[in-house]
C-alpha cells in the first residue's frame, strides 16, 4: 500500500458523494437560495414586470391578519404532537408488559402511520360528517344532543384535524417508545420493586425520566414534521371553513399556487423556516438542560 | 413450583390487559374497517346508525366504478408504481453510495459537505416549492413525471440513515480488505452492500411508502389528469363524485390497500428502520 494509492482512494470520496451532492445542489441548495432571493421581489407567475421590492414582502407579512391567523392555527395543529406523545407513551408502557398478541397489537396501533396520506383523510371527512357521520351518530346515541360540527364549523375544525393527526402520529411515538423501554434495565425496576415502589411511582420516578431523551426527540421531530405538513388539510378542507384550518404551510401553498403570488409565498415560507430554526436551536440548547439521563 | 404459581396467577391479568388493548387497537383501525364496509354497501346504508358493519346487500359495483371507465384507477396505479419504484431504487442506491463516502472515506471537505446536508434537513419543502416550480418550468419538466422522479432520487434522510448503519461496521473489515489490495469500490460492492441488506430493505420500503403517499409534490407539479398519481386521482374522484360516498370509500380503499399490504410484508424492516434512526441517530 503506497501513499499515492491511498491518496487516490481518498479522492474516491468525491465519486461516492458526488451523485447525491448534485441532487442536493439542484433540488435543495439552489432552490433554497433562489427562494431566499424571491423574498425580496414581487415575482408573480407569468408576470414579466417583477422587480426588486426590498423588504416590502416582510412588511406586508407583519401587517397581514391572515398570517397571524395561520400562525395561531399552526399552534393549534402542533398541540397534536404532545398529546400523541403522551398517548403513545401510555400504549407503549402497557404493550411492554406481558401481553398476548403483542405483534398484532403493535401492528394495529402502527397502521395509521404507515397508511398516511390523503386517502385516510377522506375517510375521516366522512366519519366527521356533522349530520349523518358515524362519530356524531355515536355521540347522539350516548345522549349528546348537539355534538360538535367537527370539520364544518370554524371553531371546531382545527381540533378535528388535531384528532386525525393524533391518530396518525400515535403509532410512531409508540414504536419509538417501545424501543426505548427495551433499554430500561430490568434490574433497576426489580430494585425499585424491592424498595416498595408502586407501579405508577416506578413509572413516574424511574421510567419517565429514563426515556426523557426519547420524549425530547419525539417532540422535536414531531413538531418539525407537523409544521411542514399541509397535504391532509388541503385535501379535506382547503383551509376552510373561512380560513379556520389555514395553517402556515398551507398558506404558503395557497399564495404560490392559487394566487401565483410567489414572492410573498417565498416570504411566508421563510417564516416557516424561522420557526423550524428556533425549534432546532431549542433542541441544541435544551438537550443538556431538560433531558435527565 | 413458585414460578409456576406466579405464572398461572398472571394469566387472568395478562388476558384482561390484552383484551383492553385489543379493544383500543380496534378503535384505532375503525376508520379502515368503516371504509371497507362502506365501499361494499348500497347508498342507503352508508350513514345508518347503529353502523351496519356487514352490509345487508354487499355489492362490488363501487369498486368496479373506480377501476373501470375512462378515469380508471389503473392509470393512476401505473403512474404511481412507475414513480415510486424508480424513486425507491434510485434513492436507495444513491443514498448508499453517498452514505459510504460520508461514513468510510476521510476525504477533504467531508464535514463541510455533511453540514450542508444537515442544514438542508431543516429547510421545509414549502421553501423549495416555488423555485422548483420555476426551475422545472424553465427546464421543461413541469407537468411531467420527471418533476417527481428526479427529485425523488435524492433523500437526505436516506443518506443519514445508511451512514449511521455504515458507521457501525467495524473498520477492521475494510482495513484487511485494503491490505489485500481492494479499493473502496470493491469494498463497497463486495463487503458493505451485502452486510447492509437489511438496512437497504428498510430504506427501500420507507421510501416507497413516502413516494406512494406523496400528495403535495404531485399537487404542485402535475396538472395533466393522465399523469395523476393515486393520491391525485383519488382527490379528483372525490371532487367529481361529491355525494357518492360508497364510491369515495372504494376509491380510498384502492389508495390504502397497497400500503397495508406493503406494511404487512415489511413490518419488521419498517419498525426496525424507524427505531434505529430515531433512537440511535
Amino acid at each position: 500500500m503506497n501513499n499515492h494509492w491511498m491518496r487516490r482512494q481518498r479522492l474516491l470520496g468525491y465519486v461516492f458523494v458526488g451523485p447525491s451532492m448534485i441532487g442536493v445542489l439542484l433540488f435543495f441548495l439552489i432552490p433554497a437560495i433562489y427562494s431566499f432571493a424571491l423574498m425580496f421581489t414581487n415575482y408573480k407567475f407569468m408576470n414579466p414586470k417583477a422587480g426588486f421590492v426590498g423588504f416590502d414582502n416582510i412588511a406586508r407579512l407583519l401587517r397581514d391578519p391572515l398570517f397571524y391567523l395561520s400562525l395561531k392555527n399552526t399552534v393549534i395543529f402542533l398541540l397534536a404532537v404532545p398529546v400523541s406523545i403522551a398517548l403513545g407513551f401510555v400504549v407503549a408502557v402497557i404493550l411492554n408488559r406481558r401481553l398476548y398478541l403483542k405483534r398484532l397489537l403493535r401492528g394495529l396501533y402502527f397502521m395509521p402511520y404507515i397508511t398516511s396520506g390523503v386517502a385516510v383523510a377522506f375517510v375521516w371527512m366522512l366519519l366527521f360528517h356533522p349530520k349523518q357521520g358515524p362519530i356524531n351518530g355515536f355521540l347522539r346515541s350516548v345522549g349528546i344532543a348537539h355534538p360538535p360540527g367537527w370539520l364544518s364549523t370554524t371553531t371546531s375544525s382545527m381540533y378535528a384535524i388535531d384528532i386525525i393527526w393524533v391518530w396518525f402520529l400515535l403509532g410512531y411515538n409508540m414504536i419509538i417508545y417501545l424501543a426505548a423501554l427495551q433499554e430500561v434495565s430490568p434490574e433497576l425496576l426489580e430494585a425499585a420493586k424491592i424498595d416498595g415502589a408502586k407501579g405508577w411511582q416506578t413509572l413516574r420516578k424511574i421510567i419517565w425520566p429514563l426515556v426523557s431523551p426519547t420524549t425530547f426527540l419525539l417532540l422535536v421531530t414531531g413538531l418539525i414534521m407537523t409544521i411542514k405538513t399541509f397535504g391532509i388539510i388541503q385535501a379535506i378542507t382547503q383551509g376552510g371553513p373561512g380560513n379556520s384550518t389555514t395553517i402556515l404551510s398551507l398558506y404558503v401553498y395557497q399564495n404560490a399556487f392559487r394566487y401565483y403570488d410567489m414572492g410573498y409565498a417565498a416570504t411566508i415560507s421563510w417564516a416557516l423556516f424561522a420557526i423550524i430554526l428556533v425549534i432546532t436551536l431549542l433542541q441544541w440548547l435544551g438537550q443538556k438542560k431538560w433531558v435527565h439521563y | 413450583m413458585e414460578i409456576h404459581r406466579r405464572l398461572s396467577r398472571d394469566v387472568p391479568k395478562r388476558l384482561a390487559a390484552t383484551i383492553v388493548m385489543l379493544a383500543l387497537a380496534i378503535v384505532m383501525v375503525i376508520p379502515f374497517l368503516w371504509m371497507i364496509s362502506t365501499s361494499l354497501k348500497t347508498p342507503a346504508e352508508v350513514f345508518e346508525y347503529p353502523i351496519r358493519w356487514f352490509p345487508a346487500h354487499p355489492t362490488w359495483a363501487h369498486h368496479l366504478k373506480v377501476w373501470t371507465g375512462p378515469k380508471s384507477f389503473g392509470t393512476y396505479y401505473l403512474n404511481s408504481l412507475k414513480i415510486s419504484i424508480i424513486g425507491m431504487v434510485g434513492a436507495t442506491f444513491l443514498s448508499a453510495f453517498a452514505a459510504y463516502g460520508f461514513a468510510r472515506i476521510a476525504f477533504k471537505g467531508r464535514n463541510a459537505l455533511f453540514l450542508i446536508y444537515l442544514s438542508m434537513m431543516m429547510v421545509p419543502p414549502q421553501v423549495l416549492f416555488v423555485p422548483k416550480f420555476i426551475l422545472f418550468e424553465w427546464a421543461g419538466i413541469y407537468n411531467t413525471h420527471l418533476a417527481l422522479i428526479l427529485p425523488g432520487l435524492f433523500t437526505i434522510f436516506g443518506v443519514f440513515m445508511l451512514r449511521q448503519f455504515f458507521l457501525t461496521i467495524p473498520h477492521e473489515i475494510s482495513e484487511s480488505a485494503f491490505i489485500d489490495g481492494a479499493g473502496h469500490f470493491r469494498i463497497f460492492f463486495r463487503l458493505v452492500l451485502p452486510l447492509a441488506k437489511p438496512a437497504l430493505a428498510t430504506l427501500a420500503i420507507i421510501d416507497f411508502s413516502w413516494q406512494w403517499n406523496d400528495y403535495e409534490n404531485a399537487l404542485v407539479f402535475l396538472i395533466d389528469e393522465r399523469l395523476y398519481t393515486v393520491p391525485l386521482g383519488l382527490q379528483n374522484f372525490i371532487l367529481e363524485n361529491t355525494v357518492d360516498y360508497n364510491g369515495m370509500m372504494a376509491a380510498a380503499s384502492a389508495g390504502i390497500l397497497p400500503m397495508i399490504a406493503v406494511f404487512a410484508i415489511g413490518q419488521r424492516y419498517i419498525i426496525q428502520g424507524l427505531t434505529n434512526s430515531a433512537v440511535k441517530g
